[in-house]
């Protein structure tokens, strides 16, 4: 293995090449704001994705308590029955796309290269053009709260035909169909990046069974995010289609189909909530097994459930769709399917506890977290099973009933997950520990307030209370319900903030910590906390799972190894590392400007006005765009060598 | 141990089970102020129950589970828990690494536990599709059509001479004991069909046949809401269900087939001492009053007959504003010349109906006043302000209101 790579152009060859006349900069800082811009490092990416999803977590999360104010009191008028529904729209979108997905991201990218052994991913320019790009997608779906004709207000789902023009004029849509077309980009770019970092560079000796389970639930998600966005991006050109060039995939009046958009973006939307479930569910793996001091329980199985939940993931999406009247036939097929990959879930969740059992538990922070994860997940799991038995769902659909259920899931499940990742990587991120006690603190606050809110509304929907609804009349009995969940939710408030506040201390002030803090399992420990930018001085060689924990108990082993491989790659000219590049950033910009433009194109049945004021402004963007990727290309990937024990001073 | 050592080291069992229950009787408690109006717990029609009965197995597989497991994992916790610093840097305990005979009965509990749920589920989907074999030829036939922001019914099984099907809006009345299906469709938007005493959601989807099918199983009152985000005034589409006893049906059918109601006027009587003008109406006020004596089928039975305090001149004022104001552009009232339009409900018998606005408020003389004084401050978005008054510039004076309000209210 190591001959071939030795042969190969990756290490790179001893003399550099010379620099090509057309490549304009490269940039060298290593600080300050031009060095973020043009950073390459897989490390760097997933720190940018990690605050812009906890800023916009905040950012949905005071959506959710101005929903949550309205609701307190029955037939209350402190937001406009508009305003209301730009909330609910943006909360999702904004929750969904734009703070779950991210902090997965974040630790996909952070963690996931440094659990297979490498430096960085494959294409590390492109990794910073998602990163970009998704930043794009995030200001253009924000944009309508700036603009006179307000934010998106037709739901995170967008059903047609209130999304077509005619129920929905403005560019507040289009905004929104273009921000998710990016974000689409962005998430398709990254994916294709980590599927292939994960195949081909992984250390040697790390086979597939050797993976951790968090590198694992990358790949799967990974796969999920490729087959499941071009659904979306399909239903969303089709939108677009209809709202700017008058064609007539959901226009009723001309035999459009809305129950086309229906399954279009369910196709999409049920494989997104296992992207957002099931990189949590691979923090959780690595979490357990190390406040366990035991391996994981049951590692192919819980691989392999995994993979089913992706793979059958696509067979479920119509559960979504109980109600759309799909005949006795489709209606047992989807309930049949939904039922079925409640078995997958479940095996996780006794492997976690087979984890568990016999093992000597730490109950540290992330522990805490991955404890309150079990408990809140099973939870929603049950409901999810109540709404597989269809004709019960009958009722349950659209009313608090399925809300509760998905609160369940994504906060008690995905945002449990990646907040105990947090407390977990934080010392290897960035070298210091979270306070154990303002840290637990934080997670009791979080899960009362947490409870509070979405338990009642289990009730209230049962009770008949429809969701996206504006406001309910005093006389529903609904009244106590909801007051109790809007207290809840600003107890949820305060237990978040209390986790900001933390993480922010900590960060700048933070006690600092020793190497491998936890006795973990996992390779990316053995690095020091923080990570250098190459990451492994020496890419380590591979011998069984939790090779770490391997590392830690065959020390000699492992030395002699490690210094044979570091002459070999000193001999061969040392370490191979990316240049920064500032066209991945330029990329972004060009692709913010052309979709802007792209949705402020006013519709004009006349077609010889199509070229106009506001069609430049996408052709600028994609001028921009088209450019940016030219020379990208062209500055070529040579990238340089260091010599870390030579700058180091010490081998 | 300190209490701060203890606190911080790891939080007691006690604790936690202290904040569990907390957080568990806090949700709980407030359970019995619910009262049930549109519960789909307290079903009154076979669909409803059927699906009732499915979601209470459930309830019970999943009971289970959460017994099973939940204690399994409060066991772990417990038993396995460090119990001290010395104790966190022992040895590492045995490196099991799974157990296959385990993990095979696992999931074969697990889908002995879903396969509880299959059956009945398979065959409820079967019998809340459509209306039983055996029923098919004695059920009610009615077409309900959704817009935005109401419910048209129609019963194609009940013609009127020049007139077409019956057609009503926002309240549907039928036989009770009595299969009713229903075709659901949509002229604008993706709407949805809900009942919860009686029956589980249908959509309303544009383009698209669906229906639904129910039976109450006593004469009563029933609520219902669009379940579907439909736009602006989605909150505020609902609608009423009032079941009745088969003789009464078919007299409230007999009745539904007259033209509209006539109210003689003895002589043009000098006009009436003025009316209080309306009060102000805080923004999204309830629309019914405390007591809500049109709330059951004794209020609708009462509402059928005249007010008492009816004043035939100003109904005759009312009937000719109607027509002035172009409110005949969009409503249709039988037996009024002109009054063909079908962009709204059919205001034919409205005054023998509970609600206005589509289930939104009481049908009283104060209700009905402040929904034609401003429809938009009712239902935001509401067309018969966009597209009647903002367009025809229909103003009305607080002396018109009440002479249209004493109109409607007078079509029994």
């Amino acid at each position: 293995m190591a001959d071939a790579l030795a042969k190969s152009d990756f290490l790179g060859r001893e003399e550099q090449a010379a620099p090509k006349p057309f490549v304009l900069w490269r940039p060298t800082a290593k600080t300050g704001l031009i060095s973020w811009l043009t950073t390459v490092d897989h490390k760097r990416i997933g720190f940018l994705y990690g605050i812009s999803a906890l800023f916009f977590f905040l950012v949905g999360g005071v959506e959710a308590l101005f929903i949550r104010i309205q609701l307190a009191v029955p037939n209350n008028s402190f937001l406009t029955s508009t305003q209301y529904n730009e909330m609910f729209t943006m909360h999702a979108t904004t929750m969904i796309f734009l703070a779950i997905m991210p902090l997965s991201a974040a630790f996909f990218n952070f963690i996931m290269p440094l659990q297979i052994g490498a430096r960085d991913v494959a294409f590390p320019r492109l990794n910073a053009f998602s990163f970009w790009t998704f930043l794009a997608g995030a200001i253009i779906v924000n944009l309508g709260w700036f603009l006179k004709s307000g934010a998106p207000d037709a739901g995170w789902f967008s059903y047609a035909p209130l999304s077509t023009r005619t129920y929905t004029p403005g560019h507040a849509l289009d905004m929104w169909v273009m921000g998710i077309q990016l974000l689409g980009v962005a998430s398709i770019a990254a994916s294709l990046n980590f599927v292939i970092t994960i195949i081909n560079l992984r250390a040697p000796g790390m086979t597939m069974m050797r993976l951790p389970v968090f590198t694992w639930m990358t790949l799967v998600t990974a796969f999920l995010i490729i087959l499941a966005f071009p659904a979306i991006t399909i239903a969303l050109v089709e939108l677009m289609m209809d709202r700017l060039f008058g064609t007539n995939f959901f226009e009723v009046s001309n035999g459009g189909m809305p129950i086309l958009w229906t399954h279009l973006f369910w196709v999409f939307g049920h494989p997104e909530v296992y992207i957002l479930i099931l990189p949590g569910m691979g923090v959780i793996s690595e979490i357990l097994p190390t406040f366990s001091r035991k391996p994981l329980f049951g590692y192919p199985i819980v691989v392999f459930s995994g993979a089913s939940i992706g793979f059958l993931g696509f067979g479920v999406w119509s559960h979504h769709m109980f109600t759309t009247g799909m005949g006795t036939m489709g209606t047992a097929a989807f309930a049949f399917t939904t039922m079925a990959i409640a078995v997958p879930t479940g095996v996780k969740i006794f492997n976690w506890i087979g984890t568990m059992w016999g093992g000597h538990l730490q109950m540290r922070t992330p522990m805490i977290f991955a404890l309150g994860f079990i408990w809140l997940f099973m939870l929603g799991g049950f409901s999810g099973v109540m709404h597989a038995a269809a004709p019960a769902d009958s009722q349950q659909h659209s009313s608090y009933f399925v809300v509760a259920h998905f609160h369940y899931v994504l906060i008690g499940g995905s945002l449990f997950s990646l907040l105990a990742g947090i407390h977990y990587w934080f010392p290897l991120m960035f070298g210091r520990k979270v306070s154990e006690f303002w840290g637990k603190l934080s997670f009791w606050v979080i899960f009362c307030g947490f409870n509070i809110t979405f338990f009642p509304l289990h009730f209230v929907g049962l009770d008949g209370m429809p969701r996206r609804t504006f406001t309910y009349d005093a006389n529903m009995g609904w009244s106590q319900g909801n007051l109790v969940a809007t207290i809840g939710a600003f107890i949820l408030g305060v237990g978040v903030a209390i986790y900001f506040g933390v993480m922010i201390y900590t960060f700048f002030k933070g006690e600092r910590t020793r190497h491998d803090p936890w006795d973990a399992r996992t390779l990316e420990w053995s690095l020091p906390n923080p990570p250098p930018e190459y990451n492994y001085r020496v890419i380590p060689t591979v011998h069984a799972r939790d090779n770490w924990w391997y590392e830690k108990h065959h020390q000699a082993e492992v030395s002699a190894e490690n210094a044979k491989h570091a002459a070999e790659e000193a001999a061969h000219g040392g370490i191979h590392m990316p240049f920064q590049s500032i066209y991945p950033f330029f990329a972004g910009i060009g692709i913010l400007i052309g979709a802007i433009g792209i949705a402020v194109i006013d519709p004009n049945p006349d077609p010889h006005v199509i070229i106009g004021r506001k069609l430049a402004v996408t052709l600028v963007g994609l001028l921009i765009l088209v450019v940016s990727v030219y020379l990208w290309s062209l500055e070529g990937n040579e990238g340089y060598h260091l010599h870390p024990e030579d700058e180091e001073g010490h081998s | 141990m300190r209490p701060s050592t203890f606190f911080i080291k790891s939080l007691p069992w006690g604790r936690r089970a202290l904040a569990l229950a907390a957080a568990a009787a806090l949700s709980g408690c407030q359970w019995m102020y619910m009262n049930d109006r549109q519960s789909v717990m307290k079903v009154e029609g076979p669909v409803a129950q059927t699906q009732l009965d499915l979601f209470y197995v459930t309830c019970w597989v999943t009971l289970v589970i959460f017994i099973v497991v939940g204690s399994v994992l409060a066991y772990t916790i417990i038993k396995f828990r460090a119990r001290s610093e010395a104790d966190e840097h022992a040895e590492p305990p045995e490196q099991g690494h799974g157990n296959p005979f385990i993990e095979v009965g696992l999931i074969g509990a697990s889908v002995l536990a879903l396969a509880i749920i299959a059956f009945p589920t398979f065959k409820a989907i079967g019998f809340t599709y459509d209306v039983p074999e055996a029923e098919k030829a004695g059920a009610l036939k009615v077409v309900a059509t959704g817009y935005q922001w109401w419910f048209k019914f129609e019963y194609p099984g009940e013609q009127i001479a020049g007139a077409g099907n019956l057609t009503t809006g926002n309240e549907l009345v039928i036989p009770a004991g009595r299969a009713v299906h229903i075709d659901l469709r949509s002229v604008d938007v993706m709407h949805s069909f809900w009942i919860p005493k009686l029956a589980g959601k249908v959509d309303m989807i544009p383009n698209r046949a669906n229906l639904l099918w129910l039976k109450a199983d006593h004469p009563g009152y029933y609520l219902g809401q669009c379940a579907e985000f439909c736009g602006e005034s989605h909150a505020v589409m609902r609608f009423r269900v009032i079941a009745l006893a088969p003789e009464d049906y078919a007299k409230w059918v007999t009745q539904q087939k007259l033209p509209a109601r006539e109210v003689a006027v003895a002589a043009v009587a000098a006009p009436k001492a003025q009316f209080a003008s309306l009060r102000t109406f805080k923004q999204n006020e309830i629309g019914f009053s405390a007591d809500d004596p049109l709330e059951s089928v004794e209020g609708w039975r009462a509402n059928q007959f005249p007010d008492k305090d009816e004043d035939a001149a100003l109904i005759a004022q009312g009937k000719a504003l109607f027509q002035a104001k172009t409110c005949i552009v969009c409503h249709t009232i039988r037996g009024l010349p002109s009054a063909v339009g079908v962009r709204g409900p059919e205001l034919t018998h409205v005054g023998a109906r509970t609600t206005i606005a589509a289930g939104l408020l009481e049908n009283n003389a104060e209700q009905l006043q402040r929904w034609i004084h401003n429809p938009s401050l009712v239902k935001p978005g509401n067309k018969m302000w966009v597209e009647g008054y903002l367009v025809n510039h229909i103003t009305l004076s607080s002396d018109e209101e009440v002479a249209l309000v004493a109109f409607l209210r007078s079509l029994k």
